[in-house]
């Protein structure tokens, strides 16, 4: 699938940006805040009707304006228009493919993939679980509609089960106690499905990070991802092992009010030649294994859903040694289409440029071709 | 612009009742303004009327004009089987079916921890006497497919469980007239669990 045109009004600091891409690499060139990863943000919005780095909807209307509206022409065996238009005053994002309205969001997952890169994704290796936990979902929820709806699902009965724990604490009544045993069977229910999506996962995409990381890394590491619940094998155990540790923590639950057991509480541990990355990794093997992680998604999705998503990367050449970028700029002719961030051209003269390729200069919200 | 206050006044009025929103207040005060007085006083009898004459049926909690309501009444209703359901609402639409002929059992709600609504502010108690009180051969829970309805179909299952009666719940799934190709994953997801066999 590709990206081939791009309209933009409105939107930060594009105020009326005409774009036509290649079906290869795409690179935009210029300086800090001129506008860059606001392309790479709307391109985001036109395949997720999310927002890419989670800020709210109104903070990418232009300043002063009370909307945008993003119109793209997708291709795949046939073209896609696709047009989102955000408006402040009812706070409503309205979703068009071919002129016919989107409402539920779920019905677009997994019809225009994408895989972004940008600086934010240190955390995946380097912050605390959640962000591993978010990456990982991220993922699974965009190939799979049930995955999506089971964990908002399991978020909801979380805080309908600590609301309940602490009115336990407060006064312990039968009554509560019996109310209590009906929401941690949901909770048990709900719960294993997650685990079962995520162990699925977990050990298709063992076998895929191992082929990435070789490709970018120039040394003989072997990176691999552990996801554990409660050292559980098969689906039964799951079933069982949740069980019983709740048992285990049913008194620490009504002391502090909190769901102490289940899926939210997962750690997915990366290592790279057996040593937790976290603790023993240096900076630049953060960054590769970042940028590994990334690639692995690109063409996990690639496998499960047969088609090739877009590729966002976000000023990821920064911090990387020549030798890297010149790995990865040639990795990048394999991936299909990807739009690329640069501030300039001339330290990054390491890609490799085909004539198929664009190259896009960007001040200020506006844009003209190399 | 500022409206006259009267109209200002039904308008806000009219705006708090649900799926009113203010603009359709507006039209719905700007039709009554140009009706007869005729009919204005008839729709406001209407509801005084209501007001004064309705009353909760004292056993199941549905609407009713006397103490018990026309379904309690009944002797042509199977008083051995209780559908339990959420809202009044719940029974209209359970009534047009013609398809049952127990008595029902109005909850007022669901369990719900976050927004205060646990087993004493529902009429469980009230349940677990009509249990206990009279020859009660079934309990079918009509509850919403959702995480609250779920969870109180299993706090109600656990409670009645000791009356050794049939518990059961009503069936989820496919739409009538509706395309498998058509429905969501969930529900056809839920059918497919819940299927039965063909003697």
């Amino acid at each position: 699938m590709t990206l081939n045109n791009l309209l933009i009004s409105n939107f930060r600091l594009h105020k009326n940006t005409e774009l036509n891409f290649s079906d290869e690499l795409n690179y935009f060139i210029g300086g800090n805040g001129q506008g860059k990863t606001t392309i790479l943000e709307a391109i985001y919005y036109l395949c997720t009707t999310k927002n890419l780095n989670q800020n709210s909807d109104t903070e990418a209307v232009s300043f002063g304006e009370k909307e945008f509206s993003l119109f793209g022409k997708f291709n795949e065996l046939i073209e896609y228009k696709t047009r989102i238009q955000f408006d402040i005053e009812s706070n409503k994002k309205n979703f068009f493919i071919n002129e016919k309205q989107v409402t539920r969001s779920a019905s677009i997952i997994g019809k225009f993939p994408v895989v972004s890169l940008t600086p934010l994704d240190h955390a995946i290796t380097q912050g605390s679980p959640a962000d591993r936990r978010k990456f990982v979902d991220s993922i699974i929820s965009q190939l799979s509609p049930a995955y999506l709806e089971i964990l908002l699902e399991y978020n909801k009965i979380l805080r309908q089960r600590s609301a309940l724990l602490f009115q336990i604490r407060e006064r312990k009544e039968k009554s509560l106690i019996d109310q209590l045993e009906a929401w941690t069977e949901i909770l048990l229910n709900n719960g294993t499905e997650i685990v079962k999506h995520r162990m699925i996962f977990a050990e298709e995409f063992n076998k895929i990070i191992r082929e990435n990381y070789l490709k970018i890394s120039d040394q003989n590491e072997i990176p691999s991802l552990e996801y554990n619940f409660l050292n559980s094998v098969s689906d039964d155990d799951i079933k069982k092992n949740f069980n019983d540790k709740l048992d285990e923590y049913y008194d620490d639950e009504i002391i502090r009010a909190q769901n102490l057991v289940g899926p939210h509480r997962d750690e997915f541990i990366f290592y790279l030649n057996q040593k937790e990355l976290k603790k023993y990794g240096s900076q630049g093997q953060h960054k590769t294994f970042q940028i590994a992680l990334r690639f692995s998604q690109f063409f996990y999705m690639f496998q499960v859903i047969g088609k090739k998503p877009i590729f966002l990367m976000d000023d990821i050449f920064g911090d990387l040694d020549k030798n890297r970028v010149k790995k990865i700029g040639e990795y990048l002719k394999i991936v299909g289409q990807a739009f690329i961030t640069l501030t300039d051209l001339n330290n990054n003269n390491n890609i490799f440029k085909s004539s198929n390729d664009k190259i896009i200069f960007v001040n200020n919200g506006h844009v003209h071709y190399a | 612009m500022i409206l006259p206050e009267p109209l200002e006044i039904l308008i806000e009025e009219l705006n708090k009742l649900p799926s009113i929103g203010r603009k359709t207040a507006q039209r719905l005060a700007l039709h009554l303004l140009k009706s007869q007085k005729e009919d204005i006083s008839n729709l406001v009898n209407s509801l005084i009327s209501m007001r004064d004459n309705i009353k909760i049926c004292s056993k199941c909690f549905n609407v009713s004009v006397d103490d018990e309501c026309e379904i309690c009444k009944s002797p042509k209703r199977d008083n051995s089987v209780i559908c339990v359901v959420e809202e009044v609402s719940d029974v209209i639409a359970i009534e047009k079916t013609n398809e049952f002929n127990g008595l029902y059992h109005v909850l007022g709600g669901v369990l719900s921890p976050l927004s205060g609504k646990d087993a004493a502010s529902l009429k469980i108690d009230e349940l677990v006497k009509r249990v206990s009180n009279s020859n009660i051969k079934e309990i079918i829970l009509a509850l919403n497919p959702d995480t609250e309805g779920e969870s109180t179909a299993l706090y109600l299952a656990k409670i009645l469980k000791r009356f050794n009666i049939k518990i059961t719940r009503i069936a989820r799934g496919l739409p009538i007239g509706g395309d498998i190709e058509f429905a969501d994953e969930a529900t056809i997801g839920r059918a497919v669990l819940g299927r039965i066999i063909l003697e």
